[in-house]
């Protein structure tokens, strides 16, 4: 083994036919972890450079979502919200599912939007949805704080129920960069797969408890509700946010995160399957 | 002594040509309405199969780069230089064959790769050293070069869309060159900016074949070729017509064109 420019043994590189199946090299992720880092400074800089309200702009979405929901299902539906003011019941659920929905957007359409550099140079793909990701938590931090004050504003305390946002955090964050993996590396072989994918999250949001809660849907249709993962998470940031309904056992969230760790896993899987083919379809 | 940099063995790259030229190559929609429109037998898609035809863009490529050799990659559009410097840059891969790269290899095929106009100077040398393998600290260290080299000083702060074209390609190219790389594979970028920034650009390029990088240039340019290279590949419709020093291929290789050119 010789050594390089940094004294560092450099192991040959093997260029070889794609093979069926390629896993994640978290090697390799580890060493182009400066790219990964200027990669979400640059979608925040850019984001928030074109717009002259620059932040205000991820508060804004929640806010106008929230105030569509309350004069629609709060004021004029006055559905029950289990006792909760209905802004507050909305917001808790929105922020969770602002995050899932944008990390999987981002992350589907990382391989298409960067297309010009793929094509260009060699770094490890999954740099691309991976920052899509840290990208997508900034936001979410932003509207976790606007929700802060929501709850302050209401004599919501803050205590150590809190604590429990990061496991939760984890999960959905490792659970959505797995799906939008998943649909970035179907958009690649599918181009109307965009189309498809608005579609799928529309649904999605309406058969996840953000909106309405769950116990106002009719037992019979509760099963629609129960196999998306995400139900039970929003209850559990729910809990954790306001205190409301019981605390899931200790083995839910180790189920959950195993669960998440698999999707991530098949989307990195898929997606690493796909790379290889992105160069030579565009 | 000498060490083998680069090594291709029998090297092959197949590509599918779709004849169906109508709408997007392939869809979910296609792909589902294929079952129901036979069905109904009322299809014009799936009357007309998809037909895809193989098309090698290079064939049993081999060949054996010593560390320190600079190599020009000649021959005409459509030989194959494009896609063999594609997949020594690791953007594609081969279908056949294997490539062993046994020194940390740069390419630098576009000037200014992943360049964001929305942002700064500053901003986009960190961003475009980031995606040509550079690490932060090699960057920082040399932040000043690059922005004296290129000579935009007074702007590195300010948003690239701002920059005339000839101030963007200086800064791109600027960056490209203070890579410290034991190879650097190049496609035809040495064409930039004014002749005095060529001028420049050429005696950086030397310097670095003199610091004892590996380099591996493509171009259509007999000129540059010969100005640079010490040994040169002609490829011809995929495969390797000859290998050997650069004023003999290079004379082969423009024989070829002029032959052909009268037909």
């Amino acid at each position: 083994m010789r050594l390089n420019n940094h004294n560092i043994p450099f192991k040959p590189i093997v260029i070889t036919p794609p093979g069926s199946l390629d896993l994640p090299n978290f090697r390799e992720l580890w060493e182009y972890r400066d790219l990964l880092f200027f990669l979400t400074r640059r979608d925040l800089k850019v984001r928030f450079q074109q717009t002259i309200i620059g932040v205000f702009w991820i508060i804004l979405q929640p806010v106008i979502q929230m105030l569509i929901f309350y004069l629609i299902l709060g004021i004029i539906a006055k559905i029950p919200t289990e006792g909760i003011p209905y802004p507050i019941f909305f917001l808790s659920g929105f922020v969770v599912w602002q995050l899932f929905s944008q990390v999987v957007n981002t992350g589907a359409y990382s391989l298409l939007s960067n297309i010009g550099v793929i094509i260009k140079s060699y770094f490890p793909r999954l740099v691309l949805p991976l920052s899509s990701t840290l990208g997508s938590l900034v936001d979410f931090f932003v509207s976790f704080l606007l929700l802060l004050v929501f709850l302050l504003a209401n004599n919501y305390p803050i205590t150590w129920r809190f604590l429990l946002i990061i496991p939760l955090l984890i999960i959905t964050t490792v659970f959505s960069s797995g799906v939008g993996m998943l649909f970035g590396s179907l958009m690649v072989v599918f181009r109307d797969t965009k189309n498809f994918l608005a579609f799928i999250l529309l649904i999605w949001m309406y058969i996840t408890p953000i909106m309405f809660p769950i116990s106002i849907v009719p037992e019979e249709y509760r099963i629609l509700f129960y196999i998306n993962p995400l139900t039970s998470l929003v209850d559990t940031y729910r809990w954790a946010f306001l205190g409301r309904g019981s605390l899931p056992r200790v083995e839910y969230f180790l189920v959950s995160f195993v669960v998440a760790v698999a999707i991530w896993f098949a989307g990195a899987i898929a997606f690493r399957s796909m790379e290889n083919k992105i160069a030579d379809v565009m | 002594m000498t060490q083998t940099a680069i090594k291709a063995e029998n090297v092959w790259k197949e590509y599918h040509i779709r004849h169906n030229l109508e709408g997007p190559s392939s869809s979910l929609k296609e792909l589902l309405n294929a079952p129901f429109a036979k069905l109904f037998g009322r299809s014009k898609t799936v009357a007309k199969p998809l037909r895809s035809e193989a098309f090698y863009a290079l064939k049993e490529v081999s060949f054996e780069i010593e560390h320190g050799e600079s190599v020009g990659l000649i021959g005409r559009n459509g030989a194959g230089k494009s896609t063999l410097l594609k997949i020594l840059s690791r953007i594609t891969r081969p279908s056949k064959g294997k490539i062993i790269l046994y020194e940390r290899v740069n390419s630098l095929l576009e000037v200014g790769t992943g360049f964001n106009t929305e942002l700064s100077g500053r901003d986009n040398i960190y961003l475009n050293g980031s995606y040509l393998g550079m690490s932060t600290q090699e960057i920082k260290q040399k932040f000043d070069e690059i922005v004296a080299f290129s000579e935009i000083e007074q702007f590195i702060d300010t948003p690239v869309k701002y920059y005339s074209s000839g101030m963007f390609v200086r800064l791109a190219f600027s960056v490209a060159v203070h890579l410290t790389p034991e190879s650097l594979l190049l496609d035809e970028v040495l064409s930039v900016g004014d002749a005095g920034f060529q001028h420049k650009s050429m005696e950086k390029m030397k310097e670095l074949l003199s610091s004892g990088a590996t380099i591996v240039l493509v171009s259509h340019s007999a000129q540059t070729i010969s100005e640079v290279c010490k040994r040169t590949i002609w490829l011809d419709k995929g495969m390797i017509q000859m290998d050997g020093p650069a004023s003999d291929v290079v004379q082969h290789y423009i024989q070829f064109v002029n032959d052909h050119s009268i037909k």
